[in-house]
């Protein structure tokens, strides 16, 4: 309970604690922190083939270069650190496991086959040129098409046809539904792989603490805590001498929430030579190896009424895994993602998917922003496009006609998932309002055939997964995920407040909007409310910061926190108040006498007390100290939910496309800092931006990367943003203490259906059907080529 | 990677097809050759220093001669191994045409590429490509028109 007397920090635009720092340039990166003087260096030699096997590797070129210390192949890191072996509790889930290095055999362009351990970073990138690999190239199994095929090369001996992941699913009336309906609509969506590209690359830094015979790891990482685990498990090392630290993250997108081999190369290596190792990777290192994501394909089939309803829908989903399950969340987490969350905010009764990983030789697969929602949204809103487009029906009427309905809250969705609360309706009208749409619609009709530009409009209505606690991580068999997160509030004897989370940021602004949290819960100001977290030997064990859970489930664990200090507090100041404890309120630092708020102590005097630093004693019965560490597991899920609408125009002689318009309707329930939440959807749909319209890793035939730099992979500049018009609706979570939702990935969700949607429009009229990522001039020229000659052809 | 072009030579076809088995004159016209060996009547090996875009490496290889039909035409299997800089593999064939004492030289390459060469060079590795081939035929050129040019004065005296 907040104190009515209590003036709010919630909901303010507070302004972000980590600005001033981060703007002067003060963050402090892996990479600036001073490293001891005797520090190595590591540089890796990567494989330039996608498959290959391994039949020698001479390092004595390396070696012999001045300041090399020494150079490890697969064999010699065998003797000092187990695979990597990621463990699913699902059916339908083959493990593999992953060497640090590669052994006998490469799998992907990039793989590391040898590290080096130098005295300077230069010496060490000098030498991994000089190890000499002698490679019999085998056939490589690169596109998802080709891989997922019974003659196609295995990329594990023990993974037959390379499926590393299958599961399905049909609720019980499925196939009646699908049989008996009027009208199927049927669409295939390929989209394109894409990877997060932090702008910080990563790396890590090992310190031996001789003393005490423990480890310090600074990582650019945003699982602190399931990394020290990893790691302990890994090196058969003690979990209590680990200490792994983050620093502040130049950008995750879930990149660094998965553990990499290079991380246990490095404390591994550490603890070996008994030095201090430094890593940092350069950014072709960081496309080739960090996980890529994105690389689906959806089949889809909707049995509808005339009205456009869906009946019954079939998803047949197969993503490609790349070559090895990454850690902690494997192969299946894009798989189960898009089938499970793609019904969305609609009243979909009737359902069934079959989904896939399939592993090839290409870089490992995994956790970026938004997972497989933004493909699976891209596919279900592709398909109510289509829908309309069959019927003759307005594409947002069919939308209308398929969302649950207010009334129909709290809802049960075909998968048995509960959406406690939502806005599902009320975001699509003013979606529609605020982008006018129907005035839009009556504009393109009255577009001429000779127009230089095509305009189009695109819609998705969506859900977002969030907030996940352990029930959700155990539905999708990654049982090595927590689900919980913590926090530890200390009010110090002067009676200022720390508060350390199990979170680890990457840029969203946790050390301000906890601190709005705590302030709101304990009745503390703002001010005097100091947050920590990223420091396992500090901050609670948690789950970490990933999946739009930050709020939730950390939110949530500060509010029980805050709620069982708050006894005590008030038990003490009663004390002093001489009042019953039912009449004390804490409110801005302060206990006061709800019937006499003249009368009040503050937060330092009731400390002084608790850590006996006064001429009062300590009531009896109390403990000493004012601290508290409290968990929280949220519920299975929360579920925000948007609409975003936009507008485009395509040039019909260069295919280029620009946004002339972007609304987004959001609620993703409580907003802690409307301006924090404004950027995390801003962030997101620029991203979405370069999924749509640009970005795209490109592997040739023989798996070769041909653009790992940021001159190739093209991404989204300030130039191609638009104006974005964000207003919210706030429908608080029942189900969640708090009531919020998460917001960490719903802009890049929203955005590639919506861009690509909008696009799909414009040049409908051509006959164009698009239906692949990413909207390339090159691509929707072709399509809109192959329409104009098909129709030429018709003519003759 | 496609590339396929010709080139004129103002010598009878014979003396180019010498020439281009000629480990002393491929030394000379290949860009960047840094060692070159006849290993057999149809192979050699090489080291040839390449720059593409911001990657410079020694690319040691080998080189084959197939389905020779002497001198008219003949298939060039070559592979290069540039460390961590990458690899190329590919073959060409040529084709020798004479008409007027001149020789048509017409090739027809298909080459693959891989590593640090393909994941920050191959927007630019076409047109490195396409500058070091038609470099190889001017100093080719400047090679063997004046020798032959020289060797016809020489006859005719």
């Amino acid at each position: 309970m907040i104190a009515p007397g209590h003036p709010r920090s919630i909901g303010k635009h507070v302004p972000r604690r980590e600005d001033p720092y981060l703007l002067r340039g003060e963050g402090r990166f892996l990479d600036d922190i001073a490293e001891p003087k005797d520090t190595l260096f590591l540089s890796f030699a990567m494989s330039p083939h996608a498959h290959a096997r391994i039949l020698a590797i001479r390092t004595d070129a390396a070696r012999a270069l001045p300041g090399v210390v020494d150079v490890y192949t697969a064999e010699d890191m065998a003797r000092l650190v187990k695979p990597i072996r990621t463990v699913i509790e699902i059916q339908g889930y083959r493990a593999s496991s992953r060497t640090v290095l590669a052994q006998g055999e490469v799998r992907f362009v990039g793989e590391h086959v040898a590290v080096v351990v130098a005295e300077d970073p230069y010496i060490a990138q000098d030498a991994a040129e000089l190890i000499e690999v002698d490679y019999e190239p085998l056939p490589a199994a690169v596109r998802l098409e080709e891989a997922d095929s019974e003659t196609a090369p295995l990329v594990h001996e023990d993974i037959p046809r390379n499926v590393m992941f299958e599961a399905a699913f049909a609720s019980p009336d499925f196939q009646s539904a699908f049989q008996s309906a009027e009208t199927i609509v049927s669409e295939t969506f390929r989209t394109g792989r894409v990877a997060g590209v932090p702008l910080e690359p990563r790396g890590c830094l090992a310190l031996l603490d001789h003393v005490a015979d423990s480890l310090l790891f600074y990582t650019s990482t945003q699982i602190p805590h399931l990394a020290r685990t990893a790691l302990s498990e890994i090196l058969d090392f003690p979990e209590p001498r680990i200490r792994v630290v983050t620093p502040e993250v130049g950008g995750g997108f879930g990149t660094k929430a998965q553990f990499y081999t290079e991380e246990v190369v490095t404390a591994a290596l550490a603890l070996n030579l008994r030095r201090p190792i430094k890593w940092v990777q350069d950014r072709r290192e960081e496309l080739l190896t960090s996980i890529h994501a994105r690389d689906h394909i959806y089949r889809l089939e909707a049995a509808i009424d005339a009205q456009g309803r869906i009946k019954a829908l079939r998803t047949d989903l197969t993503t490609n895994a790349g070559a090895y399950s990454s850690y902690p969340f494997g192969c299946t987490l894009e798989a189960t993602g898009g089938a499970r969350m793609i019904v969305g905010p609609y009243d979909i009764r009737n359902y069934a998917f079959r989904t896939r990983a399939i592993a090839t030789h290409t870089c490992p697969s995994g956790a970026y922003r938004g997972v497989a929602q933004p493909s699976c949204f891209m596919a279900i809103e592709g398909l109510m496009d289509r829908i309309g487009r069959k019927l003759g029906i307005d594409p947002a009427t069919v939308r209308q006609r398929n969302l649950i309905r207010n009334e129909q809250l709290p809802y049960t969705n075909v998968l048995g998932v509960r959406y406690d609360t939502g806005s599902y309706e009320e975001c699509l009208r003013r979606a529609l309002e605020r982008i006018d749409y129907w005035n839009f619609r009556k504009q393109q009709a009255e577009a001429r055939d000779d127009d230089e530009v095509l305009r189009g409009i695109g819609i998705c209505c969506f859900t977002e997964v969030a907030g996940a606690g352990s029930g959700g991580w155990r539905v999708r068999g990654l049982t090595k995920v927590p689900g919980f997160d913590s926090a530890s509030i200390k009010v110090e004897p002067t009676g200022k407040v720390t508060l350390l989370v199990s979170q680890a940021a990457a840029g969203q602004g946790h050390l301000t909007t906890f601190a709005q949290v705590l302030a709101d819960y304990l009745g503390v100001k703002v001010e005097d409310v100091f947050v920590s977290e990223g420091d396992t030997g500090t901050a609670p064990y948690g789950t970490n910061t990933f999946a739009s859970r930050g709020a939730v489930a950390a939110g949530g664990a500060v509010i029980k926190a805050a709620q069982s200090l708050r006894q005590k507090i008030a038990r003490i100041a009663a004390f002093l108040l001489d009042v019953d404890v039912e009449r004390v309120e804490l409110t801005e630092s302060k206990a006061i006498d709800k019937e006499n708020p003249e009368k009040s102590v503050d937060f330092r005097q009731v400390a002084q007390i608790a850590y006996s630093m006064t001429s009062v004693a300590l009531p009896q019965g109390e403990s000493f100290g004012l601290e508290v560490v409290e968990m929280y597991d949220p519920p299975l899920a929360t579920w925000p939910n948007a609409v975003h609408a936009v507008v485009v125009a395509v040039d019909r002689r260069t295919a280029k496309v620009s946004i002339e318009k972007y609304v987004v309707v959001h609620d993703s329930g409580r907003l802690i800092n409307p301006m924090i939440v404004d950027g995390q959807i801003h962030g997101g749909i620029v991203q979405g931006i370069g999924e749509a319209l640009m970005e795209q890793i490109v592997y040739d035939e023989d798996g070769q990367m041909l653009n790992a730099n940021l001159l190739d992979y093209l991404m989204p500049m300030a130039l191609d943003v638009p104006r974005i018009d964000i207003s919210h609706i706030e429908t608080p979570s029942i189900d969640a203490l708090g009531g919020f939702k998460g917001v960490g990935e719903g802009g890049v969700i929203g955005a590639v259906p919506a861009v690509t949607n909008a696009v799909a429009d414009a040049l409908a009229k051509t006959g164009a059907n698009i239906n692949r990522l990413p909207l390339r001039p090159s691509y929707l020229l072709r399509e809109m080529r192959r329409q104009q000659a098909g129709m030429d052809g018709d003519r003759q | 990677m496609n590339l396929a072009g010709e080139h004129l030579i103002r010598s009878p076809k014979l003396a180019v097809w010498n020439a281009i088995n000629d480990p002393e004159v491929l030394r000379e016209a290949i860009p960047g050759c840094q060692e070159l060996h006849k290993k057999s009547e149809t192979e050699f090996d090489a080291v040839v220093q390449v720059k593409v875009g911001p990657l410079k490496a020694n690319f040691k290889g080998s080189v084959r001669l197939d389905d020779i039909e002497k001198p008219d035409r003949c298939v060039i299997v070559g592979e290069g191994q540039g460390g961590v800089a990458g690899f190329a593999k590919g073959n060409a064939q040529v084709e020798l045409i004479e008409s007027q004492g001149a020789t048509l030289i017409r090739y027809n390459v298909h080459a693959a590429i891989g590593g640090k060469l393909a994941q920050i060079g191959s927007r630019v590795v076409q047109g490195v490509a396409t500058r070091l081939t038609l470099q190889f035929f001017e100093n080719l050129v400047a090679r063997i028109e004046p020798a032959d040019a020289r060797e016809r004065a020489e006859g005719a005296a």
